[in-house]
């Protein structure tokens, strides 16, 4: 890049003039979006006349006409410069703020280009600091494509102080996911839970919208009267559930491409199929890799990956997927390619005494076990019921001793424990910013005690904990790692 | 297994704990008397006590009990290369901090602990704070210079 640019990058600038309309377009689906749901429900029962449906237009009208002059204003009033080793933004119609980023507080610049954008062939590029109070977050909602690049240039590569890095050329795909494993991240994505929920929040939501009347006529329709209706309408829900899991899942993750800059500082990350997202990661900033083997994923080998990163735990979910779906036994290789700190066998852990097994069963045992007792004794003979779910705890409990397994390979440290999904995490010794275990009085009788690792994750921490290591082997990890620590420190 | 870190709390800290003890006890002694209030005209005398004696139990412990308890379990241990914690009633924790990981020191004193010329000092580091509660005045500032020394030398390597 010649200086010429910078220096043209020194002067106040303005966003693509497309993100007048997105201002306005913003402000026109949150005010839609407040009047939409009752509006609806009115027309189906009906309570629209001619004189209404005119003034609900004219209303219409008049907030297109004012959003698109306050789009209008409030792109006038948005500039940005680097300028002194600083990102500002001046912002505000009525109220301006200017906020200044200093650039090596900059973790990581990413661009999100929805279905409008993609209209005008523009980008949101989201800055994200480091730390700190306020918001972690820039969002500048429409720029050219060019210009988000040379913007990224300028914010990442003052850090490094060399200005050749980032071509987009030069960066190696590392994996991309095939529609099939789309698909089969969908069918075994295991947020059928989630989805479920937001089904019946939502039908029940809208029974209490819909006036009585109506709710009526439907639910003498289709409400179940047998056991087998019952079974029939729940069985649909979850499959509706399904479908909507599946369908989130590929309009996340469509044609996910994780690739490694040519410098080998930075992983790309790029992912959506109507929204596109593109994410640079800092392996710097990478503080411990987890490998998620959900329910439905661990019978079949396969495996996502994430990463915990300092100062990217912003935005939760998708954002800190580095892959969400690859065999297990690959995980590995692509590890090596990506992020090599990070690579380590994931196999022959040390497991965890046989002392152990039976405080993990009953650990998952003792909370359901109280409970059904209590219905048992209060609702007389059907609460006996209420006792069968304590052989599946029981079992998950087992599942649990079974998963758990600690390794220390080349100072990277390296647990595995479940809740629900069997997770791997690994942790190089260097990134852990505390570490210890914990006893309680019944594990000193036997002789166990509660691993716990700390590292930087988003603006807090994340902590990792390992229930029931036999005691010695617990401070002897603490031990090496932390000569390691001192080691490498020196 | 290494053995126990070296420094020991403050004493004055069992007297301020056992400060902070009785006004906690205050809200679980009126509680629990309102409540024997409420039950003596519906249930025999002996029943009736019983929310008064649990609370005078709890104020009992929390006054007389746990402060020497805590205080012979908090340890603090300042090495070059790290700080060693441990702490805890019946779940004895143990935590190792790498000196490089530390951000930040500083010292804090909450109005008992200046009547009492206590301080705590706080280092953090990029997961959150850390504590060790309750050292003297003096003590304390040695601390606090003492690991930003440390952490400092750390960063100059």
């Amino acid at each position: 890049m010649s200086s010429s640019t910078v220096g043209g990058l020194a002067k106040e600038r303005r966003l693509h003039p497309a993100g007048m309309l997105l201002s306005a377009l913003r402000t026109v689906r949150r005010w839609l979006g407040v009047a939409a749901f009752p509006g609806v429900v009115a027309l189906i029962n009906g309570e629209f006349g001619m004189r209404v449906l005119l003034l609900v237009l004219l209303g219409v009208t008049l907030l297109g006409v004012l959003s698109a002059v306050w789009g209008v204003l409030s792109w006038r009033a948005t500039t940005y410069r680097v300028s002194g080793g600083a990102f500002h933004l001046k912002r505000g119609v009525f109220q301006k703020s200017e906020r200044s980023l200093p650039l090596d507080h900059v973790q990581s610049v990413s661009t999100v280009q929805g279905v409008v954008q993609r209209l005008f062939g523009v980008v949101e590029v989201r800055i994200e600091a480091a730390g700190g109070g306020g918001e972690p977050e820039i969002s500048l909602p429409a720029l050219s494509i060019s210009t988000a690049r040379t913007l990224r240039e300028e914010l990442t590569s003052a850090r490094q102080a060399s200005l050749d890095t980032f071509e987009e050329a030069a960066a190696t795909v590392l994996r991309r996911l095939s529609v099939q494993d789309l698909l089969l991240a969908g069918l075994t994505s295991g947020q059928i839970g989630v989805a479920t929920s937001v089904v019946f929040g939502a039908s029940q939501a809208f029974d209490r919208l819909l006036s009585r009347d109506l709710a009526q006529r439907i639910s003498e329709i289709i409400l179940p009267r047998t056991v087998y209706a019952i079974l029939l309408f729940v069985l649909g829900v979850a499959l509706f559930a399904w479908v909507l899991a599946i369908l989130g899942t590929v309009l996340a993750h469509t044609s996910f491409t994780l690739s490694r800059s040519a410098d080998g500082k930075y992983l790309c990350i790029k992912r959506g199929l109507l929204k596109r997202h593109e994410a640079t990661v800092p392996l710097a900033r990478i503080q411990a890799i987890k490998i998620i083997e959900g329910v439905l994923r661990q019978p079949f080998g396969l495996a996502a990956l994430r990463v915990e990163s300092a100062g990217f735990g912003a935005e939760e979910g998708v954002s800190t997927t580095l892959f969400p779906l690859l065999p297990r036994k690959e995980v590995e290789t692509l590890l090596r390619a990506a992020a090599p700190r990070f690579a380590a066998p994931l196999d022959d852990l040390e497991p965890l005494p046989a002392r152990a097994r039976r405080r993990y069963a009953l650990r998952a045992t003792l909370p359901v076990l109280l409970v059904s007792t209590l219905l048992a004794v209060f609702l007389f003979p059907w609460g006996f019921i209420t006792l069968l779910p304590t052989l599946p705890a029981a079992l998950y409990g087992l599942l649990r001793y079974r998963a758990a397994g600690h390794k220390l390979v080349d100072e990277r440290l390296i647990l595995r424990f479940r809740h629900l999904a069997r997770t791997t995490v690994v942790v190089p010794g260097k990134r852990l910013q505390s570490r210890g275990y914990s006893i309680s009085p019944l594990q000193r009788r036997k002789g166990l005690a509660t691993l716990e690792v700390e590292v930087a994750s988003g603006r807090g921490g994340a902590a990792f904990r390992l229930t029931d290591v036999e005691d010695s082997q617990a401070a002897n990890l603490i031990e090496r790692l932390g000569s390691n620590t001192a080691a490498t420190e020196v | 297994m290494r053995a126990e870190p070296e420094e020991r709390l403050d004493p004055r800290a069992k007297l301020l704990w056992r400060l902070t003890g009785v006004l906690q006890s205050v809200p679980i002694l009126v509680g629990g008397a309102f409540a024997s209030y409420l039950l003596v005209r519906q249930a025999p005398v002996y029943l009736a006590v019983l929310p008064l004696l649990g609370a005078l139990g709890v104020a009992v412990l929390s006054v007389f009990v746990l402060p020497t308890l805590l205080w012979r379990r908090w340890r603090y241990e300042i090495r070059p290369f790290e700080v060693d914690l441990q702490r805890g009633l019946l779940r004895v924790t143990r935590t190792l901090v790498p000196m490089a990981r530390v951000q930040h020191v500083d010292t804090r004193r909450g109005p008992l602990q200046r009547r009492l010329g206590l301080s705590t000092v706080v280092f953090y580091t990029a997961a959150g704070p850390n504590e060790i509660p309750q050292l003297a005045q003096k003590t304390a500032a040695e601390v606090r210079d003492r690991i930003a020394e440390l952490t400092q030398s750390r960063d100059e390597l």
